[in-house]
């Protein structure tokens, strides 16, 4: 049978109507448009568009054949493709996002699962995450190359290495580090025998992450029981969980596949972070302004502690935002003020630490970019 | 020869196999086999990718080989385009 596909025209596609054609094919299989790709991939037989797939950063996205395509090995075609463009753009490791239901299939084009989430009734009743696999309402995420899953797990091992079981993990941007942050970090590792930070390692926030990393370092190097640790690629990234650095306005469908990945997340931190760091709880700040993130802590304290998933289960420990003035002391408030011209009025809010970095020479460009910039984050 | 790029050749498609070559920081090659047919087959296709190997000179390169159930003479060409690839 591997005639008949081997006819297929590829190309990149770019045009409106192909796009328009594109989406059709991806609504008929129950799919959405992932936004943000990098490249649209066509194969056309006889002219129709038969399957499509496309490229987001180093996620595979998109990936549907026709109805009257199928079965002749179409998904290997699109696949294949995508992993030659990915790695002709020195992109080795990649991440699939597909139906739960249909992750056995790509896993047999040599993807590795990852993690599934599945959501219940929509938004407004709810919510809740349940059992129950309906159309479109589940994700599974995949990958395949190298560094992997089991490379990461070995280096939050080693980094555990001697240390006592038990722990706790914040898992934080820190953009930049405030007093807010700080207050979390000191109440988290009183309460557990050693504290983990993870810090979002994706750099698509107005603090670069080595800046952000590095506050965090010296804003808690006090702390006898904490290490912090690079985030990676599994943790809050633009391949895990995309729709963070997007934050759609929930209650749309965008918003429900934030939800999702959202969950997906947090299986993820369950079922490899956790373990690989002996962590049996998590701590995080209430969130009253951004819905992405409060849909996140939400989900969090019904995925960590719930008995009956993969992993064993965890504490989530959820703490009121440190208030100064009347109001909560977090870093949009810090980059507002930066952004209106009152870098004066920053200083109580964040440790010596963040205040000595903010003042210095190697701050001037970060602070001209939140100047210019009208990002949440 | 030094892998100096990244490489691939093949496809997943039923009846062949797709090779990625990557370089590595070790010396030695690192070799990573799939195949459908993994207990028939995964000692023959060891050896082939190993013979390729030693026969080019291959080194500092990860290697892996997804088989989809491929003859011999494809997998061959195969391993000998993604490491002519990667070394040119």
């Amino acid at each position: 049978m591997a005639q008949s596909f081997r006819s297929w025209e590829e190309r990149a596609l770019s045009e409106p109507g192909e796009l328009a054609e594109r989406e059709l094919l991806l609504r008929s299989r129950g799919l959405s448009v992932p936004g943000g790709e990098s490249l649209v991939l066509g194969f056309y037989d006889q002219g129709r568009l038969a399957a499509t797939g496309a490229l987001v950063g180093k996620v595979l996205e998109g990936i549907a054949v026709a109805r009257e395509a199928e079965g002749e090995g179409g998904a290997a075609e699109v696949v294949t493709a995508l992993i030659k463009a990915a790695l002709g753009r020195g992109i080795g490791h990649l991440f699939l996002f597909s139906k739960p239901e249909e992750g056995r299939r790509f896993a047999e084009l040599g993807f590795a699962p990852l993690a599934s989430a599945v959501l219940g009734p929509g938004p407004g009743t709810g919510g809740a995450l349940g059992a129950a696999v309906s159309r479109g309402r589940g994700v599974a995420l995949l990958e395949w190359g190298s560094p992997g899953i089991e490379d990461w797990k070995a280096s939050l091992a080693r980094a555990a290495e001697g240390k006592p079981r038990g722990a706790g993990v914040v898992v934080v941007n820190c953009n930049p580090f405030t007093l807010g942050h700080r207050k979390l970090l000191e109440f988290a590792a009183s309460s557990v025998p050693w504290l983990y930070v993870l810090v979002v390692e994706e750099d698509r926030s107005l603090f670069p992450f080595a800046a952000r990393i590095e506050l965090v370092r010296r804003g808690s190097r006090d702390i006898p029981n904490l290490t912090v640790l690079p985030g990676g690629p599994y943790v809050i990234s633009s391949a895990t969980f995309p729709t963070y650095f997007t934050r759609p306005e929930p209650g749309q469908e965008e918003g429900r596949i934030a939800e999702l990945h959202a969950a997906l997340d947090l299986e993820l931190f369950r079922r490899h972070a956790a373990p690989a760091l002996g962590a049996a709880a998590r701590f995080v700040g209430t969130e009253p302004y951004c819905p992405t993130t409060s849909v996140y802590n939400r989900l969090m304290k019904e995925i960590l502690p719930d008995p009956g998933r993969e992993g064993p289960a965890l504490r989530v420990v959820e703490m009121p935002r440190f208030e100064r003035g009347g109001e909560a002391v977090s870093a949009s408030r810090v980059r507002r003020l930066i952004r209106e011209g009152e870098l004066a009025a920053v200083r109580p809010l964040v440790p010596p630490s963040t205040w000595e970095w903010l003042t210095s020479p190697e701050a001037g460009p970060v602070i001209e970019r939140i100047k210019a910039s009208d990002s949440r984050h | 020869m030094k892998a100096i790029k990244d490489s691939v050749a093949g496809s997943l498609e039923s009846s062949d196999v797709l090779v990625t070559l990557r370089p590595s920081s070790e010396a030695a090659v690192s070799l990573q086999v799939e195949s459908i047919v993994m207990k028939q087959y995964g000692r023959r296709i060891t050896a082939v990718a190993e013979e390729l190997v030693a026969a080019t000179g291959l080194s500092g390169a990860s290697l892996r080989i997804q088989d989809r159930g491929a003859l011999e003479c494809t997998l061959r060409a195969r391993l000998e385009t993604a490491i002519a690839r990667a070394t040119a």
